[in-house]
């Protein structure tokens, strides 16, 4: 009876012995399996300079530096702009007063040189409106 | 080409492309015609590329890979490398993988075809938008080599706040000639190439790119580069009851809390400016001192109004009429003079 008990302990020993190892190789198997699954779910990407958003809120100028290439200002600063448009500075052709620009295209009534205000610059509903000489400045703003 | 003597006229036209308004200037009336197919041709190649609403596009073919790598051409790899481009200078500020974020919103076709803010019953307000985005710019993989874009499986990418300007630059460089100048403005992004005409170009900064140079707002010229407006006052749309915008905050994945109404700001490139404006709108308070810091001449306007003028932007001339037309709602389609109607701080 005892010499059974003892076989059977060693048996049930040895088969746990066996079960751990099982075990163990497949937890490390399903690990690599998963990080795998992982890393082509979730790729990334290589960052070469720092790029995290963290505090850029409270210290602005870093992320632009850190990073590759900055926000280029221009040549010049934009200057303020008085009504005299070049258009009317230097004409030396055909027409003789500015005001009356847009007499020689007789199909673009909306085009007149000397009343920015009125619809010359963007119109949208016209598809393919005819090109016009214009004076009045473009309108940059939110779209 | 450019005749000598017609260097300093200006010849314009305006027609609708990328679902907004193109208007061309060019110095010379006779280049006109050829400069507007060039524009055209160039804008639609990247209509077809990078649009989000047209099906056929090659950005809709990406957004729907869902994990998988899909075959781009060279105009959408240029796109985006700009699009995260903007997302690196900007700390993520930018992000071109808030698609998911403005569709969740409900910019899901074109802005013209939605609700009109107020329109939709205010009792059916939803909960807060969710979406994953924070640091989104970083999960796309973008291999020049094999001309492949692999876009996570929920992440939509949105090329809105880079491509329009993008193309602005594109289409004038294309346009230009040593002799002859251009300027190219896409729904308010304006890019310039060539020479400019005596006394630059004139651009009329204001709220919304839709008015015409009597609202208010300030004119300036640029002999160079590109300058770029952002506002939260304009593509406005309802959603479930609520008010929307287009400038969508990546911490929050919602439209940003405006503390500035529009920020115009002039660089290099019609592309950085706008890169520039986008951001500012999402830095709130912080903007002013990062646009000084960058060197970038900016207007920022508040929700009441006030303007501020840094990094060499210039000041704007007293207005006898000052207190018209101010804060609130910008009105459209005024009738009056070009002269400013903002009130100048320093």
């Amino acid at each position: 009876m005892r010499i059974h008990t003892t076989h059977t302990r060693d048996a049930a020993l040895r088969e746990l012995r066996r079960i751990n190892r099982w075990m163990i190789a497949g937890s490390i198997v399903l690990t690599g399996v998963l990080s795998d699954v992982a890393a082509h779910a979730f790729p990334g990407k290589t960052i070469k300079a720092t790029a995290t958003k963290g505090p850029s809120a409270s210290q602005p100028s870093s992320s632009a530096e850190t990073s590759t290439g900055v926000l280029k200002p221009p040549a010049q600063a934009p200057q303020a702009s008085t009504e005299s448009a070049p258009s009317q500075e230097s004409t030396p052709s055909q027409e003789s007063t500015p005001s009356q620009e847009s007499a020689p295209a007789n199909e673009s009534a909306p085009a007149q040189e000397s009343a920015p205000a009125q619809e010359s610059t963007p119109a949208p509903s016209e598809e393919s409106a005819p090109s016009q000489e214009s004076s009045a400045p473009v309108v940059s703003g939110g779209s | 080409m450019c005749a000598p003597s017609s260097i300093d006229r200006i010849a314009s036209a305006t027609w609708e492309a990328l679902g907004t308004s193109v208007v061309l200037q060019s110095t010379s009336s006779a280049a006109l015609a050829s400069a507007r197919a060039t524009v055209e041709a160039e804008l639609d190649a990247i209509d077809r590329a990078c649009s989000r609403f047209r099906a056929d596009s090659e950005l809709s073919r990406v957004n729907a890979g869902a994990g998988r790598a899909v075959k781009a051409g060279p105009l959408l790899i240029d796109a985006l490398e700009v699009a995260l481009r903007a997302a690196k200078l900007t700390g993520g500020d930018v992000d071109p993988t808030v698609g998911q974020a403005l569709e969740l919103a409900g910019y899901d076709r074109d802005w013209q075809l939605l609700a009109p803010p107020g329109a939709e019953a205010q009792a059916e307000r939803p909960g807060p938008i969710v979406a994953r985005l924070r640091s989104g710019w970083q999960t796309v993989a973008l291999d020049r080599a094999s001309a492949t874009i692999r876009v996570p499986a929920g992440i939509r990418l949105d090329l809105g706040a880079t491509a329009k300007a993008w193309a602005a630059d594109r289409a004038a460089a294309a346009a230009a000639s040593s002799d002859c100048g251009v300027l190219v403005a896409i729904g308010g992004d304006v890019a310039t190439a060539g020479p400019a005409p005596a006394g630059g170009w004139r651009i009329r900064v204001t709220d919304d790119h839709r008015s015409d140079c009597s609202a208010p707002g300030q004119t300036v010229s640029i002999h160079s580069g590109g300058l770029a407006t952002s506002s939260t006052a304009v593509r406005r749309w309802s959603h479930g009851g609520q008010t929307m915008h287009h400038i969508i905050d990546p911490d929050t994945g919602a439209p940003v809390r405006a503390t500035w109404r529009t920020v115009s700001v002039a660089a290099a490139s019609c592309t950085d400016a706008n890169i520039a404006t986008t951001a500012a709108l999402v830095r709130a308070e912080a903007a002013a001192a990062w646009l000084a810091g960058l060197g970038l001449p900016a207007r920022l306007v508040d929700r009441e109004g006030e303007v501020l003028a840094v990094g060499g932007w210039p000041a704007e001339a007293p207005d006898p009429v000052a207190s018209v037309g101010v804060a609130g709602a910008m009105p459209i389609g005024l009738v009056g003079s070009c002269e400013p109607r903002v009130r100048v701080h320093a």
